[in-house]
């Protein structure tokens, strides 16, 4: 959906002139304008609407395009029609995770029984502004939970960590579904608690920490493995398992054998791409003045060296430091 | 996979073959195994020490430090102060500690200085477990900068100046930034004269850190701007992007990180090719070499702007 009044600047929606002639469609269009409070008042004119208004925004929320999903969430918030609720649960549910963020901030906006269970399950997202929408809104609820390990979702969700610490062991599985985080520092925190809490049940998780991609994680893992009372002689081997930076050796001489020089371009040497067309040249360039004969015999013996040579530089080229 | 039936058979060698499986928790067996099969296993075990593949090693180090057998302190220490890999020589510091000979207290000394942080705090536990204290306050300092007391290394003012400064070697940007930050404290003549060599330190946090520190070790502020200036430059070099682009088309973009460096290379040397069909080599050579340099003056400029933001 195009929004017209972005192309031509300042000009201002009439939305009283929409509601009167009930053009559903201009007032959703309406919806994207830049401006926020034609934004609300477009919202507030498809809510005066009654179903019929209520039907269009619920069919629109099933177009692929996201921004139109999130513009319409946003306004079914200001509405506040109990009749959505099960469409924004449906949201929840949504690929992008934007839209489930909204969905879970609009569904703490309509006080509805029915939203409960599937923002519990929101907690368990695993993108943090998911998991802090979904908890914000499940206080608004009024909704306690039932035992520790809730409570502790409900905590890691608000990134509340002392709260998080202070439910003990049982905030374990609330921190392992964090420990894969994309966010480094949200999953050192999780390892520092995990650490905290002296626990060895908390011993296989930080193993895997380990050989986390993030070396401060990794560290933070090591620290917090030997409160949890395991041997430190046995981390070295966990640490060992971290992702390799390393390129391929049999890439980089499988390239360059092929294709000379791209091999080299694939351990990023800059200076592969030229050998790579200065070949082309050459070959081309013997081909038409020394015959087949001698530019196979001449180029494959070199093509071999060029295959062992990346691969040499592979095998050296450093690895990251812990 | 039996590995407790490899155990019982005493397959000493079919156990080291499977430190190195694909599965993590059978090396973890397997070296555990090995480490409660006794003496036994004490030389297949020390001889695999110089094997090319990490995860041996590590496994058989960490057996050889459960069976503590005294032939193996002096291989372990050979490991510990020669191999290259980092998570091997921190794990042979480990062993060291659990076996407790006294003989290696003067490598596992030696190995605070190590470069890399993991060695240095497994040399210090391992210390400790030895049952060693400091006694002169150049141990004492590398022994509080491995455990990371950076508090306890403040206190101890410029008797810390020495290991802090033998420990910018450490490749991690984080750490050299907290070790100037304490030289800066510190202050005395060695921290200023360490400071300014920072400022020219490959990362930028560590050098504003050092410009802060050079200020309250007292250098002139009017000073920091030319050591600053003398730091390798690790931004792609103006001179060579123009040559690149005045040889090869593009390859000067591509070096300057623009994604369509390459895309302009393929089709210079399209038309160089063409035109070389059409017109032969001189011709060819006579049209494009004004287009080439006027490619490389535009080159250099931009490549120059560009470095002057980059900073």
């Amino acid at each position: 959906m195009v929004d017209i009044s972005a192309l031509f600047g300042q000009k201002k929606v009439d939305i009283e002139k929409l509601t009167a002639a009930k053009d559903i469609s201009g007032l959703i269009r309406a919806l994207h304008s830049s401006d926020t409070s034609t934004q609300s008042e477009a919202a507030k004119a498809l809510g005066s609407l009654g179903p019929e208004a209520m039907d269009v925004l619920i069919r629109a929320l099933k177009k692929k395009d996201k921004d139109n999903r999130l513009v319409i969430i946003k306004a079914l918030t200001e509405i506040r029609d109990p009749e959505s609720v099960p469409m924004l649960i449906e949201m929840l549910k949504d690929e992008n995770s934007e839209v489930r963020w909204e969905a879970a901030i609009a569904l703490g906006e309509i006080p509805d029984p029915r939203s409960v269970e599937p923002l519990i399950t929101c907690l368990r997202d695993h993108d943090k502004y998911v998991r802090f929408g979904a908890a914000l809104s499940l206080k608004k609820l009024g909704w306690k939970p039932s035992n520790d390990e809730e409570k502790a979702f409900l905590f890691v969700g608000m990134q509340d960590w002392k709260a998080v610490q202070l439910i003990g062991n049982s905030a374990i599985p609330a921190l392992t579904h964090i420990l894969h985080d994309r966010n480094s520092n949200v999953r050192i925190r999780a390892v520092e608690i995990l650490g905290e809490l002296k626990s060895t049940q908390a011993i296989p998780l930080l193993i895997q920490s380990l050989a986390d991609e993030d070396g401060d994680v990794r560290w933070k893992a090591v620290l917090a493995a030997q409160n949890c009372g395991i041997k430190m002689i046995h981390l070295p081997r966990g640490l060992s398992h971290r992702p390799k930076m390393k390129k391929n050796p049999l890439i980089a001489g499988f390239l360059n054998f092929i294709l000379p020089g791209l091999g080299y371009a694939y351990l990023a040497k800059w200076w592969g791409v030229m050998i790579f067309e200065l070949d082309i040249f050459g070959t081309v360039w013997a081909l038409k003045y020394m015959g087949e004969d001698f530019t196979y015999e001449t180029l494959l013996p070199i093509y071999f060296l060029l295959a062992i040579h990346a691969y040499y530089l592979a095998t050296k080229m450093p690895r990251d430091p812990p | 996979m039996d590995i407790e039936a490899m155990k019982n058979d005493r397959d000493i060698r079919g156990l080291i073959r499977l430190l190195d499986h694909r599965k993590n928790d059978i090396q973890w067996r397997a070296a555990d195994a090995l480490g409660t099969s006794g003496e036994i296993a004490c030389e297949p075990l020390i001889r695999v020490l110089g094997y090319p593949k990490i995860n041996v090693r590590i496994g058989a180090i960490e057996a050889l430090g459960a069976i503590k057998s005294p032939r193996s302190v002096e291989p372990l220490i050979h490991t510990l102060m020669t191999d290259e890999s980092n998570e091997v020589r921190w794990v042979a510091a480990l062993a060291l500690g659990e076996i407790g000979d006294k003989r290696s207290i003067p490598s596992l000394l030696a190995s605070l200085q190590d470069e890399d942080r993991y060695v240095r705090y497994g040399s210090v536990k391992a210390l400790e477990q030895i049952g060693w204290s400091a006694q002169t306050d150049q141990d004492r300092a590398y022994y509080y900068i491995a455990l990371q007391e950076w508090d306890a290394i403040k206190k101890m003012g410029k008797s810390a100046t020495g290991p802090l400064i033998a420990l910018f070697k450490d490749p991690h940007p984080a750490m050299r930034a907290q070790i100037t930050g304490i030289l800066g404290s510190i202050g005395g003549v060695e921290a200023k004269r360490s400071c300014r060599q920072v400022l020219r330190d490959p990362d930028e946090n560590v050098r504003w850190c050092a410009v802060l520190s050079a200020i309250r070790c007292g250098v002139p502020t009017s000073q920091l701007p030319l050591e600053l200036s003398k730091r390798p430059r690790t931004g792609p070099s103006v001179i060579g992007a123009t040559l690149l682009n005045f040889f090869f088309l593009g390859l000067g973009y591509d070096h300057l990180g623009k994604w369509w460096g390459l895309v302009v290379l393929e089709t210079f040397m399209l038309l160089i090719f063409i035109s070389q069909l059409l017109l032969g080599l001189v011709m060819t050579v006579i049209i494009w070499i004004p287009i080439a340099a006027l490619f490389a003056t535009q080159t250099f400029f931009m490549a120059k702007r560009e470095s002057a933001l980059s900073g």
